[in-house]
């Protein structure tokens, strides 16, 4: 059994209007998506903005009302409240966020801040608190002066090192990471990722890693699921996405991941340039009537697409993949 | 589990008292801290404090040692005595009664009002506020409509048809009747800030720390927006002091034998007493005009203060 099983999970926002503020249309934020994620992994969720990530972020931590689909966590479905409460499940569950200012409490300081979960979770003594707050900052490799300190006072990197000291406060099984390092310099985003994965050997954590770049998940995720538009369009290993990628989008994807070695970029651009091409001609191809993504079939044990049948099996002979 | 964050940190409990002192002189200014400062520096506010303040807590005391029925007996001989004559600083009115033991028992009972229609006014319109701006969907839509209800009301009658039908009256049931109408303007504004601090990441963070709403409304978000609390506070301060006085000044507000600012500016309605009686009317109009400057100056600087705090919450 996975440690957590997410089953053609769908969440519709209504749009309401009117003075008796009937439901009038709804956005499909996410529809239908299924994909599992193991104890100790890093899953990468990979798409545009607009996706659907955060929701579905959202929904795995408990944050969002699910409209339909099922998110079993140890066989239990936590899309119920009443389960979430019955478990203490946000304290095995936890999630940092994108914008690291928003997402500490300017009003705060950082003992409070970081203390949040564990007096809600632990209920320990004041010294006990105190101590594992610390060692929380240390972990992070923040100076104990940060106590008592509010976030303005701290640079973008190292709030974020203060998200993740919170989010593993109560040593959780699962953090929820929704695009930690966007926000953050290239020579920063390289530090904060260290420092996720350090904690994940020391503390045995799995991560759901979301992102809009593949090019910072390479160097993080074993098993990746790419979002396009509230459905999932490719699902595969590492290699998969990367050496055999057999949808248009993600091929887009890959194609935007910046280049960073200067001679190459106008090769890079031309590269780019012919996957955008291809990907207007043939978008036909790839999506159904309505312009969405076709039902996932598997192409091998580990590889699946959004195409129809044939193309797909068509597509990965060329791309000489092992058939299933 | 203790174990766990003890072996990968390089901390154990013999750090602990050291390195909570070393944070400690590292700490930062709170923003109460921060809001004196202003105060400190700036001379006039300073000034506008200390009247305010001031004057509140002498009209307090003072009026504990007035005799207020005795003060209020009419006394025909000293008819509209001037001003430092037969021992009246103030003069006296149409009924030789002292204008400024009335001024004093006034203000009182004036500044009283305005004080408990803020507070109660206030709370309620921020609780609710708060709650039907955190809440939103229908527990918002539903508090929204008794707001849009409430707004619909014309308030000024409806206090004049409250108060005449109410037999027995005084300046607290006067207080609670005026707060019935006085707290949706405030609800407002306050919700539609909550509207937009309820959207921000550190609210899904308290939530999934395992914080309740309750506790998420009141200790999270409401500290967020205390600058907007502290001057919206103030702001109705000044304002709260001129319902009371306007409402008896048109003859609906306190009973006839209960001094208030609105009844002595009301003895401006006699054109005789305007220019020849003037001080009947004028020091109480005085003291309105100087109260609600400082008072919103106060306000001002409160916002600055507030502001500036916030500024360097949002600043990089
Ligand atoms: N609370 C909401 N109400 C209505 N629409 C929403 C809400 N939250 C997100 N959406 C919409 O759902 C879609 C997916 O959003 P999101 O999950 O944030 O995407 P991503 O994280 O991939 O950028 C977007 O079109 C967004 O506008
Ligand atoms: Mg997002």
């Amino acid at each position: 059994m996975s440690l957590v099983e997410i089953k053609d999970l769908k969440v519709h926002y209504p749009i309401r209007s009117g003075f008796w503020n009937r439901v009038t249309d709804s956005v499909k934020a996410v529809d239908g998506i299924t994909f599992n994620i193991e104890a100790g992994e890093t899953y990468g969720l990979v798409g545009e903005s607009g996706s659907g990530k955060s929701t579905t972020g959202k929904s795995v931590v408990g944050l969002e009302k699910v409209t339909s689909g099922s998110i079993l966590y140890n066989g239990k479905d936590i899309t119920k409240a009443d389960n979430r409460r019955k478990l203490d499940y946000n304290r095995d569950v936890q999630m940092i966020f994108q914008d690291s200012l928003s997402s500490l409490n300017p009003r705060k300081r950082i003992e409070d801040i970081i203390a949040e979960p564990l007096r809600n979770f632990e209920h320990l003594s004041k010294d006990d608190e105190k101590l594992r707050v610390l060692q929380l900052l240390n972990i992070v490799g923040l100076d104990a002066d940060a106590l008592y300190k509010y976030p303005h006072q701290f640079s973008g990197g190292q709030r974020q090192r203060i998200g993740v000291a919170r989010a593993v406060a109560t040593n959780p099984k699962l953090i929820i990471a929704d695009e930690p390092v966007s926000a953050l310099d290239l020579s920063v985003q390289a530090q904060v990722l260290n420092f996720m994965k350090k904690i994940q050997r020391e503390f045995g954590i799995s991560y759901l890693f979301i992102s809009h770049d593949l090019g910072v998940v390479r160097h993080m995720c074993n098993n990746i699921a790419i979002m396009n538009r509230g459905r999932l369009v490719e699902i595969g290993t590492r290699e998969d996405i990367y050496n055999h990628p057999l949808h248009i989008y993600t091929k887009r994807l890959l194609a935007a991941i910046p280049e960073t070695n200067v001679n190459q970029r106008a090769a890079h651009r031309a590269s780019r340039l012919a996957v955008e091409k291809i990907y207007e001609d043939q978008q036909s191809k790839y999506y159904d009537e309505d312009g969405m993504a076709y039902p996932l079939v598997q192409v091998s044990p580990t590889h699946s697409v959004a195409l129809p049948e044939t193309i797909a099996k068509q597509l990965a002979s060329q791309e000489g993949e092992v058939q299933a | 589990m203790a174990e766990n964050f003890e072996q990968h940190s390089d901390i154990s409990a013999a750090d602990l008292a050291r390195l909570n002192q070393e944070a400690q002189a590292e700490a930062t200014p709170s923003t109460a801290k921060i809001i004196w400062n202003e105060f400190k520096a700036d001379k006039p506010a300073m000034a506008a404090l200390i009247i305010v303040v001031g004057f509140i807590v002498f009209v307090m005391i003072g009026a504990l040692f007035i005799n207020t029925p005795k003060m209020m007996e009419t006394n025909i001989m000293d008819y509209f005595d001037k001003p430092f004559t037969d021992g009246f600083w103030l003069g006296a009115d149409s009924g030789g009664r002292s204008v400024a033991k009335q001024l004093i028992v006034g203000s009182r009972n004036s500044i009283g009002i305005a004080i408990g229609l803020t507070i109660i006014s206030s709370t309620f319109g921020i609780a609710w506020g708060l709650v039907s701006g955190y809440f939103s969907g229908y527990i918002d839509w539903g508090m929204q409509r008794v707001y849009d209800f409430m707004m619909m009301l014309p308030m000024t009658m409806m206090i004049i048809v409250l108060v005449t039908i109410i037999p027995h009256y005084n300046s607290v049931s006067l207080t609670f009747i005026f707060s019935i109408f006085y707290w949706e303007g405030t609800s407002r504004l306050i919700r539609s800030r909550t509207l937009a601090e309820t959207q921000k990441d550190y609210v899904a963070a308290s939530k999934t720390s395992g914080t309740n709403h309750w506790k998420i409304i009141f200790k999270e978000i409401m500290p967020n927006i205390s600058s907007l609390i502290i001057v919206d506070c103030t702001l109705s301060f000044a304002e709260n002091i001129g319902v009371e006085t306007g409402l008896s000044y048109l003859g609906f507000g306190l009973p006839n034998q209960t001094p208030s600012l609105g009844t002595m500016i009301a003895n401006a309605n006699d054109p005789s007493n305007i220019t020849l009686y003037w001080w009947t009317w004028l020091p109480a109009a005085l003291e309105i005009v100087v109260l609600c400057l400082s008072i919103s100056y106060i306000g001002q600087v409160l916002r600055r203060a507030a502001d500036s705090s916030q500024r360097q919450g949002a600043a990089d």
